[in-house]
């Protein structure tokens, strides 16, 4: 009984106090997704266009710089019997850090493509709440370009300071 | 008279078999190609496959990609001096570039209220 006055009450000063809740559309925001969707669908088929460039563009030089230079390197180390702990560890993390990106990535679009079927000038407030879960996904991506282009920096260091060992 | 009855009876069943073969054939090539779409959909291929319309890389990104057509790889075997390591280096500053040459990737801005032209909660 006790919670259900204080939901009771809460619910009371939210409408009294005409606070937003988090993730609710508000009226104006309703009638500018409305108003602008052709806008809104043709801004979202240009980010895709956008995104799988940048995607295969990454992934390109991601793989090349795995495939092309940390796993030889790390090889040849080994052969040469100078295997850097470090180094190894660092390819592992970064391969594991792209195929999370990949996964990421892959995620990130199938809500692009939810979002973009959905009717914004019919379900504004649905559109507007799936725009919400498609930035967190976006954010994830970004997230992990970060991550990967620290661990090129970190690759980066550990081969400069291994120069000047040699 | 009952020979040509057969004959007719058995190009009758022929005729049905060669109906029977073709909707057969049909629906299965109809099934591998559902799965294959499924597969191609599910497996993200779809999002990293840019000869779909729309997706298709405009012409100076063409002539780019044909520009570095030399890529390197370090070799796994032979010795580690200081030559091969600044080769190394330097061949790999190449590809740290061309990853800078990216700017703010997948940053948040394009998704945001304003890009959109939506209005914020709060006004």
């Amino acid at each position: 009984m006790k919670r259900f006055l204080m939901v009771l009450l809460i619910c009371m000063m939210v409408g009294a106090l005409n606070i937003p809740l988090v993730g609710a559309i508000t009226e104006k925001q309703e009638k500018a997704i409305v108003g602008n969707c052709s806008g809104i669908k043709e801004q979202l088929k240009t980010l895709q266009k956008d995104d799988a460039r940048t995607r295969v563009h990454l992934g390109g030089r991601y793989e090349t710089i795995l495939t092309k230079f940390m796993t030889p390197l790390n090889m040849r180390l080994l052969e040469n019997n100078m295997s850097s702990a470090e180094l190894v560890e660092n390819q592992n993390d970064f391969a594991d850090a792209k195929n999370l990106f990949n996964n990421d990535y892959i995620n990130y679009q199938q809500g692009l493509e939810e979002l973009a079927s959905i009717d914004c000038k019919n379900e504004p407030a649905a559109f507007y709440e799936k725009l919400d879960k498609v930035r967190q996904k976006r954010k994830t991506v970004q997230q992990d370009v970060l991550k990967l282009r620290s661990l090129i920096s970190k690759h980066v260091r550990l081969v400069t300071e291994l120069r000047s060992k040699v | 008279m009952e020979e040509n009855k057969q004959t007719k009876e058995k190009m009758n069943r022929g005729r049905w078999n060669l109906v029977i073969l073709g909707v057969a054939a049909t629906v299965i090539a109809a099934v591998t190609t559902g799965v294959s779409l499924v597969i191609y959909h599910n497996s993200g291929d779809i999002y990293l496959d840019r000869s779909r319309p729309g997706f298709l890389p405009d012409e100076e990104e063409i002539e780019e990609e044909t520009e570095d057509d030399e890529e390197f790889s370090f070799s796994k075997t032979g010795p580690i001096d200081l030559t091969v390591l600044e080769e190394y280096l330097k061949e790999l500053q190449i590809e740290v570039e061309a990853i800078d040459a990216n700017e703010k990737p997948f940053e948040e801005k394009v998704l945001s209220d304003e890009s959109f032209g939506i209005p914020k909660q709060e006004e």
